[in-house]
């Protein structure tokens, strides 16, 4: 069986790396969107994970903790460095008002309907409900805008203010996620009882300041002087590293430290330029990597899991559509908009698969691996889906 | 700024650098740790707090003009169990495949640094240097163990057919060398030359022939404990195999890695990482499997099969340059990363034990290379400059030496302890001193900066 296994590996790497070097090949719009999206080293990942080869075991997985906490902190780390004050303030501020909205009314609306429906679906605890709900409303708020890449330039070129403002949503809707994960973080995984999470939340606040002080000033001393790129890309990943290893320690989430560090050195160091080149530079492969690890503890069950991911695709789905229609109100600068802004929100990208695969190394529980199994389904439904309903929108604005 | 000024300060950032680090890792090393995730945690920061450390330090060593790889090794010995405890025995071992890992890639490196042309060029001096410091290194510490070995407390109780089995051992396990120390210099201070090229020939080769050396002292030791024991000639072929086998591997994966250059070209570092993990896991793998359903050792080793891939690529395609220097990319990254969980690794414990007699082999052992280089280089008329600076360039080891003499200690559980208190003492010394010596050899010979 294993070797059956090997052999379809073979085949996918082949083709995987036919399809790297010839991008036009005419393939089904639905395999395309696929491909596009490198959804296709989620299934890598659950093919060499225990399920089936077995090559990335339950051992390799530990071995490689410092790797998947890289990758978490990497992520996290981008993330933060789009909030770059100076660049936010060119565009005007209702656009950030509508971003935050869209993703607060998504986040609402998706947390109300998984907290009152997931009784139904799985037997879990009262903290642990709520602490899922936030996490899969936190994963469902991002958007990404991968769907523009099926679309010609010409059509992309008609359409430029729409595909700005979707561009520009996106980037900033993660943050309310980010946020939003947070009081899961600061309460949940040491324990489970709220009054002694409460007791110690004023002295964790007050340890995390000094803490979060003491790295941004070790960050600058490594950057006070002019450093080669190769160093950078060092210094860099050893610092992800350290900080998302005192995290684990600390029971935070190694996503968010680095984002609340990416934000500072944003606004903060002159070297940020270089720092952003070396973080970008290896994008591409630490979110492929992510796919890999989340693939790898995929656990896929049965086939009720689809129905599941379908129910938190409609929910998320109603939650962008409520966003969309609520910021096309704010004011005349979005009434230039079409109210079904939430069709270009669909894709949701690389960070909720980030939040879910912090969740789940977080918690390290089964109902967590259950609902993330679930959540990925769902992002391959909104992924796929996405192009399609992108292109509904910018005809609806046409 | 002046560059005396300039060093000064930046000497003052790496200190504050090291005192932060330092209350990082007290202040972490108080806590508590209740769960695995913690346990984790902990590795993980460990793991950043040493590549850290292993930067700032090399760049302080560097200050003194010492190879980078010391600071790293440096790094590596305070954080590690015998000093600091920061990294424990347990933290190490669990790091274990993201050394391997690291190994990987360095030894990707290795083969394509090997140019055929050069080789082609430094053929017969790189032969000479093979034969000649194999048998001189080999024989003196076979006669050393022989005539003085009872006089050390670790060799003292032997008896003397074990003692005659430990010298054999022991002299082939000291010919072994680091081809990851000898990349990481010669990459550091980008040397270039007819010198360096047979460096690393030798280093490159040896690797190969050290395996086939020690499968022939495990036989000889086996008929010497064994009466009336013969060779099996069934292991000379099963070796043979082994090794055209791991060619042939790393050839394919040398012609895979250039057909993905020139059709994908992207994410490359990624498709290394990949190809990294896979050898180092089915090599696993196939040593398990082969063992479960055949009921015999079929070891590849992965670090032949990536030397094999890199030099493939080097010198059978046209994508050597392109391979090279993305890998220069990372190479930094890598070497803070390997040399530092290498020094994290090495056993001063042993060296407590047995520091008279590793102190005497690492002499003598350096004498048998002194000797073989020397005679080498006169016969092939190299500058009398390369002759009396070569011998500095083959100090060090590291993995393989290890590798050896566990399986050597498996055999013969009589002197295994023994064995492996040595080597690891020996090691402990020679990767100290080794990187120092060869960047000396390189800026004496002038061949450092060439490149």
């Amino acid at each position: 069986m294993k070797i059956f296994f090997a052999f379809l590996l073979i085949i996918f790497l082949v083709f995987s790396g036919y399809h790297l070097s010839f991008r036009k090949f005419g393939i089904p719009l639905f395999a395309r969107t696929f491909y596009l999206t490198g959804l296709e080293f989620l299934f890598l990942g659950l093919l060499l994970g225990p399920q089936f080869l077995n090559i990335l075991d339950v051992e390799t997985c530990g071995a490689l903790a410092p790797v998947s906490a890289l990758l978490l902190g990497w992520i996290g780390m981008l993330f933060g460095f789009q909030f770059e004050i100076s660049k936010l303030r060119r565009f005007p501020r209702v656009y950030f008002l509508a971003g935050f909205l869209e993703s607060f009314l998504t986040l609402i609306v998706v947390f109300g309907g998984i907290y009152f429906t997931l009784p139904f679906i799985l037997k879990i605890s009262e903290p642990m409900r709520a602490v899922i709900s936030v996490v899969l409303a936190s994963a469902a708020a991002c958007t990404a805008q991968t769907g523009l890449a099926m679309f010609s330039s010409s059509k992309i070129g008609k359409n430029q203010s729409m595909i700005k403002i979707l561009r520009y949503l996106s980037s900033i809707d993660g943050l309310v996620a980010m946020l939003a994960m947070l009081p899961v973080f600061v309460f949940f995984p040491r324990s489970t009882d709220i009054a002694a999470s409460r007791f110690l939340f004023g002295y964790d606040i007050f340890i995390a300041m000094i803490i979060f002080t003491a790295i941004l000033i070790l960050y600058n001393l490594f950057l006070v002087y002019r450093r080669e790129q190769s160093e950078l890309v060092l210094i860099i990943i050893g610092m992800v590293i350290f900080i998302s290893g005192f995290s684990t320690v600390m029971n935070f989430s190694p996503l968010l430290s680095n984002f609340f560090v990416g934000v500072c050195l944003v606004n903060l160091t002159s070297e940020k330029e270089k720092i952003f080149t070396t973080l970008v530079s290896i994008e591409k492969p630490v979110y492929l990597l992510l796919l890999v690890f989340l693939g790898s503890a995929w656990h896929l069950q049965s086939f009720w899991a689809l129905a599941a991911a379908g129910g938190y695709f409609v929910i998320r789905f109603t939650g962008k559509m409520i966003g969309g229609f609520s910021i096309s109100l704010l004011g005349l600068k979005m009434k230039e908009y079409p109210a079904g802004l939430g069709l270009g929100l669909i894709g949701q990208g690389g960070l909720p698969l980030a939040i879910l695969y912090d969740f789940q190394q977080g918690f390290q529980l089964e109902v967590a691996d259950v609902v993330v199994g679930i959540a990925l389904i769902a992002i391959i439904y909104s992924d796929v889906m996405s192009p399609n309903l992108i292109g509904r929108f910018l005809k609806k604005g046409e | 700024m002046p560059q005396a000024i300039a060093k000064k300060d930046h000497l003052l950032s790496y200190l504050l650098i090291i005192v932060f680090m330092g209350l990082f890792g007290l202040w972490i090393k108080g806590i508590e740790i209740e769960t695995g995730r913690q346990q984790a945690g902990l590795i993980i920061f460990s793991l950043g707090f040493v590549m850290l450390s292993a930067y700032v330090i090399a760049q302080i060593v560097k200050i003194a003009k010492l190879p980078l790889i010391t600071g790293y090794i440096i790094a590596g010995i305070l954080a590690g169990p015998y000093v600091s405890g920061f990294l424990t025995v347990e933290m190490v071992e669990r790091l274990r495949l993201i050394d391997d890992l690291a190994l990987s890639f360095i030894a990707l490196m290795a083969g394509a640094e090997l140019r055929l042309s050069s080789l082609k060029l430094r053929g017969k001096s790189i032969a000479l240097n093979i034969l000649l410091i194999s048998f001189c290194v080999f024989s003196l510490v076979v006669l050393l163990m022989l005539y003085a070995g009872n006089h050390f407390n670790v060799t003292s109780n032997l008896e003397p057919i074990y003692l005659l089995v430990f010298a054999i051992l022991l002299g082939v396990i000291c010919i072994a060398r680091s081809p990851s120390s000898a990349i990481a210099i010669i990459d550091e201070v980008r040397a270039d030359g007819p010198f360096t090229s047979t460096v690393l020939g030798v280093t490159i080769v040896m690797d190969v022939l050290i395996i086939i050396f020690f499968t022939f002292a495990m036989a000889i030791s086996r008929i010497i404990v064994t009466p009336g024991g013969v060779i099996n000639i069934w292991l000379i072929v099963v070796l043979v195999g082994e090794i055209f086998i791991t060619f042939l591997i790393g050839a394919i994966l040398g012609k895979v890695i250039s057909i993905y250059t020139d059709r994908v070209g992207r994410d490359f570092l990624l498709f290394l990482l990949f190809i990294a993990f896979g050898v180092t896991r089915i090599s696993l793998w196939l040593n398990d499997y082969m063992i479960v359903h055949f009921k015999m050792s079929l070891y590849l080793e992965p670090l032949l099969i990536c030397m094999t891939a890199g030099f493939f690529v080097q010198n059978f395609s046209r994508f050597g340059t392109y391979f090279v220097d993305s890998l220069r990319r990372m190479s930094l990254l890598i070497y803070a990363l390997f040399f530092s969980l290498a020094g994290a690794s090495l056993s001063f414990e042993s060296l407590a034990v047995c520091w008279p007699l590793a102190l005497t082999l690492v002499l003598v052992r350096a004498t048998g290379i002194f000797g073989g280089t020397w005679v080498a280089g006169k016969i092939c008329h190299d500058p009398p400059v390369f002759n009396q600076n070569a011998w500095m360039s083959y100090l060090t080891q590291a993995g393989v030496a290890i590798g050896l003499a566990v399986l050597a200690a498996r055999q013969f559980p009589e002197i295994g302890d023994h064995l492996n208190t040595v080597v690891l003492a020996i090691i402990a010394v020679n990767q100290i001193i080794g990187p120092i010596t060869f960047k000396m050899a390189l800026n004496r010979v002038g061949e450092s900066g060439k490149r």
